[in-house]
């Protein structure tokens, strides 16, 4: 019942270590729950969802977001997979471009760039397993030409980057990432 | 509960100031903590405040040590599964679904996107080849070659991993428009001041940097696995001179 006063505070000592190695874990893990200003809600500033917004350039003061490239040209698109299939389609005129989708905590689901896409155009379409399995039973024409990503995410944004390598394209390249294409499926046939 | 009253109950006769009015000898029965025995056969006086205090204590104590390392393995921005080849660190599993905790949260939190798997790889140096840590008031030679890459971009950076502004109207240099020696290799001069061959461009002012760090980034590079990445080789970065 009683403790000398050496075997208290060994106690207490252990004590302190485990609790704070507990708080400590426990604040690491929740960090990605409860930051406000994750990448997916900075993405968000630079305009509506579900659609291609070109990032301003990456200069010193003015970066839209930290560590992007200098070097490259930007366009961000936020979206909700629960509303539906996500279609990209972009045709950049870069000797290098690639493209990256992330879940809401920013980590990277899919990526590929202009090289593995084997072609100068990329067309990929962004699915929910359920969704798929709906679409199958009434296909669009041009689902083979697709890079279909089957992935069980809620929320997410994709980034696309592209490399300026001289002033005189710049203006080219920033036209193709402002018309390129994310959004629902049904609507990509009009354009 | 009962050792919480029956201090409280002794405070209170304290306060009364009864001891002045009863005898000693009531005192001491009525108290029942003093008696004749031995020093090391009396009861142990239960000291319910200080066992309270020493809980308080140990338990803001280990809450506050939690929250301050979590917050210092944070604000380093420096995920521990780093992979080095010379002064370059990377952190190729950083921003992916088997990212480390740690990793995870440096990025979620300073809203980085991280450089995809299929996109390239970001090494990042904060020393020199010598192993001191990068000034912005001096010179550094780059000197060697990359891992295989179809292309690649030198930025200098502060500390924080932001751009600061150059001398020149650019913030980098990259594959495309450097010299390369006979062998394929290159040297890179980074300096506030101009410099012939290769120059990165570093602040007119330096004082006013935080820090420096550099910045490479391979695109589609072949390696983005650890095991390729130790085999690799980067440039050395030499520090030629400071102003």
């Amino acid at each position: 019942m009683s403790l000398s006063s050496g075997a208290k505070w060994v106690l207490s000592l252990l004590s302190i270590a485990s609790l704070a190695i507990i708080v400590h874990i426990l604040v690491i893990l929740s960090i990605p729950q409860n930051a406000t200003h994750r990448a997916y809600e900075a993405v968000a500033l630079y305009g509506p969802d579900r659609q291609f917004n070109t990032l301003p350039e990456v200069r010193a003061g003015s970066e839209p977001l930290p560590a992007l490239d200098p070097a490259m040209k930007h366009a961000a698109c936020r979206f909700q997979l629960a509303d539906g299939p996500v279609l990209f389609h972009a045709s950049i005129p870069a000797p290098f471009w690639s493209i990256g989708v992330f879940n809401a905590s920013g980590e990277a689901i899919y990526s590929l760039n202009n090289r593995t896409v084997g072609s100068d155009v990329l067309s990929m379409l962004l699915i929910s397993p359920e969704q798929l399995s709906i679409l199958r039973e009434n296909p669009p024409e041009d689902l083979e030409d697709l890079i279909v990503i089957e992935q069980p995410i809620k929320d997410g944004f994709a980034l696309l980057r592209a490399f300026v390598p001289s002033h005189y394209k710049s203006t080219e390249i920033e036209t193709a990432l402002s018309s390129a294409y994310c959004g629902w499926l049904d609507e990509a046939s009009e354009i | 509960m009962t050792s919480l009253n029956s201090s409280h109950e002794h405070t209170k006769t304290r306060l009364l100031s009864l001891d002045d009015l009863i005898p000693a000898t009531v005192r001491s029965e009525t108290d029942g903590y003093t008696s004749d025995l031995p020093r090391i056969l009396q009861p142990r006086r239960p000291t319910p405040v200080r066992t309270l205090l020493r809980i308080v204590l140990v338990l803001i104590s280990g809450v506050l040590l939690g929250i301050s390392t979590a917050y210092v393995a944070i604000e380093r921005e420096r995920p521990f599964l780093a992979v080095t080849i010379g002064p370059w660190s990377a952190y190729p599993k950083a921003g992916t679904p088997e990212a480390d905790p740690y990793s995870v949260a440096i990025y979620t939190r300073s809203a980085r996107i991280p450089m995809a798997p299929g996109e390239g790889l970001t090494m990042t140096a904060r020393t020199d080849s010598a192993g001191y840590s990068l000034d912005p008031a001096c010179t550094y030679r780059i000197a060697g070659a990359t891992p295989t890459a179809r292309l690649w971009t030198l930025t200098a950076n502060n500390r924080y991993g932001r751009l600061f502004e150059t001398t020149a109207e650019r913030h980098g240099i990259n594959s495309s428009q450097i010299l390369y020696k006979e062998n394929g290799d290159f040297v890179i001069y980074a300096s506030s001041q101009p410099h012939s061959g290769n120059w990165l461009p570093l602040a007119p002012d330096p004082a006013s940097v935080d820090g420096m760090m550099l910045t490479f980034r391979l695109y589609d590079a072949p390696i983005t696995t650890s095991s390729a990445l130790t085999n690799a080789t980067m440039p050395d970065i030499v520090q030629v001179g400071c102003s």
